[in-house]
């Protein structure tokens, strides 16, 4: 009896003690959104489509990323290019392309199945919505954005020249 | 006469003349083809199917095969390998296709043809269902010695025509399109230009690629180098749901595939059957399906409240169409009211169309003969229909086909097809009408007759082979009535006096006669140009035509060509279901299965005029170009969409689509087939079935139909010819060990379900039935005098409500115009283009002149069934031809 009592509080002791290690050691915790984790580079989050240096699309419209979804969770509609709403080089690009982020579990098998190189998983992984429908992203959302050469600065306004073409304010 | 032979070790028993591909495929092993396809001529041009062959060495002295010493014959192998496609089968041949040297033949071959293929299959509409990328796969070499920057570059996107695109650089010169279009289609439309490095597939015709079939050069296509436009870039192969459905523009019940994605179809496919289509559909049948989709559907009931149409509920709409139709009864009585039910409805829906009438009504006012089904009447082909088991595919020498008062290739054209195939395998050809048509390329005989003597020419026919005694000596004694009531009554019409009346000369006459009667098979295909002849005086058109079924009905009987497979009569009928329509009682003087009505309600002309007060319309539009009659007080219409009907109507009960509902057709060759549902239906639209159902219980009928397929069980409870018909045997699938299996579904991405259909028996092919040779007088011919002949021919791209949304079709849709011979032309002083007026009955229409090569000299033409209605409100309703005056302006 007097036995177990005293190995008991000898347990107690030993857990205190591991507590009081730890009561000194600097915190794990990091204060997100202020304190960021880098993320690995192959780290997959969500998806960006890809432009080629000049502007165009990457993506053909080619719907092998949707073949290749486990999960069926992309949606490709196609159309063809014409002179006048040029997109992507070749004849074919992508009309409506929208991803179901709820459904996507991140596998990359897209970006796997692309010919392209257009769809990439890439590492912005702060996906919550306030309702379900906006988990559904669109093409717009996806492409990433025209990188201007250079920007000019002229009376107060700003000009974007995009690499291939015309001004735009 | 077989022939066995040994292919990797597996004897194979063949028919002679068989080529070593297709005994290949006997014995379970695919030599891989490109070029290569069941339907057309072999050529051998794209060398992928390479075999070693060998023939046993024969002692020349004793005919017998060379032992060597283990006592097996010796085989002299061919120095090369040779071409399974193109060689045929011989005895003791010995077929070695997986040995190495075949496999580095094919790759070499591969490697060949994708020398210059620029494999952009990520953008390619063939991409998944591809024989090229397929036997790539499988045979080909995995990298390619050839860069990109090296490979010959072409044509990326050349229209060929409003329909077809081609890519001239996925192109594999494997011909198949040129000799679709020669063999099959004949419309030698394209063909390959330059040599070597510069081949490539262009177009001679103008307008670009003008054929009936170019659709089906994409289908057989190997590689993606031919694309519909209809489909381009509209959904990846793997990506739709393939549901299998009829055609429902003509007659003939093509077989098809709806190919949906997202709610819409994508894309219309054939649908193997080869007693059908075999693997062919038509451009109409391909391209359209538009109309599904199309903005102007109606989606909601409505009723003329205060002279305006309005939305209503179901309910509503219903409870409104039922207390008017019981106060009508009450007030008038039954026969007051009528309905006139479309033939492009389905078996089901008719014949709770006319139970409703007959049962819930209680009259025979039931018609569908408005339009250009109002020429026909459809007993002939229920007496001497052509015999179950008939497939037009299959027959040869032995068969003469006379064809009478149709233009197959723009009223039914793959019937066409398969007539002009018959032919091309040496079945002998009579056709007989008013003008030239293309079946007249292939004839044997073609005889040109006076409009209105159609009649006449046959009675001329019946002559000669009466006099010849070509009749049918094993049937006709037994079986026949009246041989010799006939005998006597065509003793007047010997084919001199014949000549005279009709224009044909004697001696055409006579030997289109032998042609046909010495023949083993006999089949009569009469269409609408044959019938319909009223001279603006005499009683109603249909009945001015029967002289021609019966001349029609006669001939064939006499002759023997009945109750067999391969003989006998086809309508050429207009509409998707006119054969059902007939079957099922559809019209006021026969009950379902052609029993013949106690007591005969009004036709549909006589109710239009006024013989009834309250009107049912299901999927028709008779009242286009017509005037409501004072006497109606109620019109309810079931329509996809707002019809010059439906504009007149009191109600309007938006109907579903065949593509949005399950149902069966009846074809012209009296095969029964079923299509499945395949979109969804728009808005509040409901299947024309349960429209009627509905209606049916709201006026105390205790109609407790589940589902359509109830509605066919009760029919083949009812009517004797739809017995043993029910949804599970009609979409049986066929297996396909059964048929000839095809290299055509090889590279699809699905399966295409194939379903037989049940086909029921005409009269004549019960032994114990007589049959007999009634005499109809012929209708006076018309006189002859100034003006023109004025002829309103069916077209195939006509302004029909179903074709019209298809804007693919629009250039192709054809305009109004009346077309004549280049001499009328010049002897009227008009030029292409130029106004002409035409005139009848008091009434007269300018339209432009376009001289055409096919039109005969004193007739003019104005296609029928166009926005307007130019040519139908000269004529008259059912009248396909009639005297006019023509003058310029």
């Amino acid at each position: 009896m007097l036995r177990e009592v005293w190995s008991g509080s000898i347990e107690i002791l030993r857990a205190m003690w591991i507590t009081l290690k730890h009561f000194f050691r600097p915190p794990v915790t990091n204060q997100y959104p202020d304190d960021r984790v880098p993320v690995y580079p192959r780290f997959r989050a969500r998806h960006v489509l890809k432009r080629y240096e000049n502007g165009l699309e990457r993506c053909i419209g080619c719907s092998l990323c949707a073949a290749a979804c486990p999960t069926d969770c992309i949606l490709v509609i196609a159309a063809e290019n014409t002179e006048e709403n040029r997109r992507s080089p070749g004849e074919r690009y992508a009309e409506v392309y929208e991803i179901n982020l709820l459904r996507c579990i991140f596998c990359g098998y897209c970006a796997e199945a692309c010919p392209t190189e257009a769809i990439v998983l890439e590492h912005d992984f702060e996906l919550s919505t306030h309702n379900r429908w906006d988990a559904i992203i669109t093409q717009e959302e996806l492409l990433e954005p025209h990188e201007p050469d250079y920007i000019l600065i002229r009376d107060d306004q700003v000009w974007v020249e995009p690499k291939w073409g015309h001004l735009t304010k | 006469m077989t022939v066995t032979l040994t292919i990797d070790g597996r004897q194979a028993t063949v028919p002679k003349g068989t080529l070593i591909v297709e005994a290949a495929k006997q014995v379970g092993i695919e030599i891989p083809v490109f070029c290569y396809h069941p339907k057309l001529e072999p050529v051998g041009m794209c060398r992928m199917c390479l075999v070693t062959v060998g023939t046993p060495l024969v002692n020349r002295a004793t005919g017998q095969s060379q032992l060597d010493a283990d006592g097996l014959p010796i085989i002299r192998w061919f120095p090369k390998p040779q071409t399974a496609c193109t060689m045929s089968v011989s005895e003791g041949m010995v077929v070695i296709t997986d040995s190495q040297e075949v496999a580095a033949d094919r790759k070499a071959i591969l490697e060949f043809l994708l020398t210059s293929h620029p494999l952009d299959c990520p953008v390619c509409d063939k991409g998944g269902e591809c024989p090229l990328q397929d036997l790539t796969y499988r045979h080909g070499p995995g990298v390619s010695r050839f860069d990109y920057d090296s490979k010959h570059h072409s044509a990326k996107r050349y229209p060929l025509g409003d329909l077809i695109v081609l890519d001239r650089e996925r192109c594999i010169l494997c011909a198949r399109c040129t000799r679709f279009q020669s063999e099959i289609a004949q419309d030698p439309v394209l063909a390959i230009e330059n040599r070597g490095r510069d081949a490539r597939i262009v177009s001679y015709s103008n307008p670009v690629f003008d054929s009936h079939y170019s659709g089906n050069t994409t289908d057989i296509c190997p590689v993606g180098a031919l694309t519909s436009r209809d489909f381009r870039f509209h959904a990846r192969a793997w990506e739709l749901t393939n549901i299998p459905s009829l055609c429902n523009h003509c007659g003939v019940g093509c077989n098809t595939v709806l190919s949906t994605r997202r709610g819409q179809i994508a894309r219309i496919m054939p649908r193997q059957n080869e007693t059908v289509n075999e693997v062919w559909i038509c451009d109409k049948g391909r391209f359209g399906h538009h109309f599904n989709s199309s903005p102007y559907r109606l989606t909601m009931p409505l009723i003329r409240r205060d002279g305006e149409l309005v939305e209503a509920s179901w309910d509503d709409a219903l409870q409104h169409v039922a207390s008017r139709l019981t106060s009508i009864i009450e007030a008038h009585g039954s026969d007051s009211i009528g309905g006139i039910a479309g033939a492009c409805l389905p078996n089901e829906d008719l014949y709770l169309f006319q139970k409703f009438l007959r049962e819930v009504i209680g009259t025979h006012n039931v018609d569908h003969r408005v339009g250009l089904s109002a020429t026909f009447e459809d007993d002939t082909v229920y007496a001497v229909g052509v015999g179950t088991g008939t497939d037009l595919g299959r027959v040869g020498r032995d068969t003469a086909f006379l064809v009478i008062g149709s233009d197959l290739d723009q009223e039914a054209p793959i019937l066409y097809l398969r007539v002009a195939g018959a032919a091309r395998h040496g079945a002998t050809l009579i056709t007989a009408g008013g003008r030239p048509t293309k079946l007249d390329k292939q004839s044997n005989h073609s005889l040109r007759y006076r409009y209105g003597t159609a009649t006449h020419l046959l009675l001329g026919m019946i002559h000669v082979i009466l006099e010849a005694n070509l009749t049918g000596n094993e049937t006709v004694p037994h079986r026949v009535n009246g041989l010799n009531e006939l005998r006597a009554n065509v003793a007047d019409w010997a084919p001199e006096r014949v000549a005279e009346i009709t224009g044909v000369p004697p001696d055409e006459i006579r030997a289109a006669a032998r042609a046909f009667g010495e023949a083993k098979n006999g089949i009569v295909l009469y269409g609408p140009e044959g019938l319909g002849w009223g001279n603006g005086t005499q009683g109603t058109s249909w009945e001015a035509g029967s002289p021609l079924r019966q001349a029609v009905a006669n001939l064939v009987t006499l002759t023997g060509f009945i109750g067999r497979p391969n003989n006998g009569v086809i309508a050429v009928l207009p509409h998707a279901n006119s054969r059902g329509a007939a079957d099922l009682g559809v019209v006021p003087d026969r009950l379902p299965g052609y029993v013949p009505a106690e007591r005969p309600g009004l036709n549909a002309q006589e109710m239009l005029g006024g013989g009834v007060r309250a009107l049912l319309v299901a999927g028709a539009d008779p009242l286009a170009g017509v005037t409501l009659a004072d006497e109606l007080e109620f019109l309810v219409v079931q329509e996809l969409f707002l019809t010059q009907t439906a504009q007149q109507a009191d109600v309007i009960l938006p109907a579903a689509a065949l593509a949005e509902r399950d149902g069966t057709f009846t074809n012209l060759e009296r095969w029964v087939q079923r299509f499945d549902p395949g979109l969804p239906v728009p808005g509040q639209a409901r299947p024309d079935w349960t429209i009627i159902r509905q209606l049916a219980v709201l006026l105390g009928a205790d109609w407790a139909y589940a589902t359509v397929g109830g509605v066919l069980a009760e029919m083949a409870q009812a009517i004797p010819l739809y017995r043993g018909m029910s949804y599970e045997q009609l979409s049986q699938p066929v297996s396909l060990s059964r048929r000839m299996s095809h290299y055509i579904y090889a590279g699809m991405s699905f399966q295409a379900e194939m379903r037989e259909g049940m086909q029921w028996p005409a009269l004549a092919e019960d032994g114990s039935a007589k049959l007999e040779l009634d005499w109809l007088d012929p209708p006076a011919p018309p006189a002859e005098g100034d003006g023109f002949t004025l002829v309103a021919p069916r077209v195939l791209y006509d302004g029909g409500t179903l074709l019209g949304q298809a804007e693919i079709l629009g250039t192709r849709l054809v305009q109004p115009h009346i077309a004549l011979s280049s001499a009328d032309a010049a002897a009227l002083g008009v030029l292409d283009g130029q106004g002409l007026q035409v005139s009848a009955n008091g009434q007269s229409i300018s339209l432009p002149a376009r001289v055409d090569g096919l039109v005969p000299q004193g007739v003019v033409a104005i296609p029928r069934n166009l926005k307007g209605a130019p040519a139908e409100s000269l004529l008259g309703e059912g009248r396909i031809f009639s005297r006019v005056k023509v003058v310029k302006g």
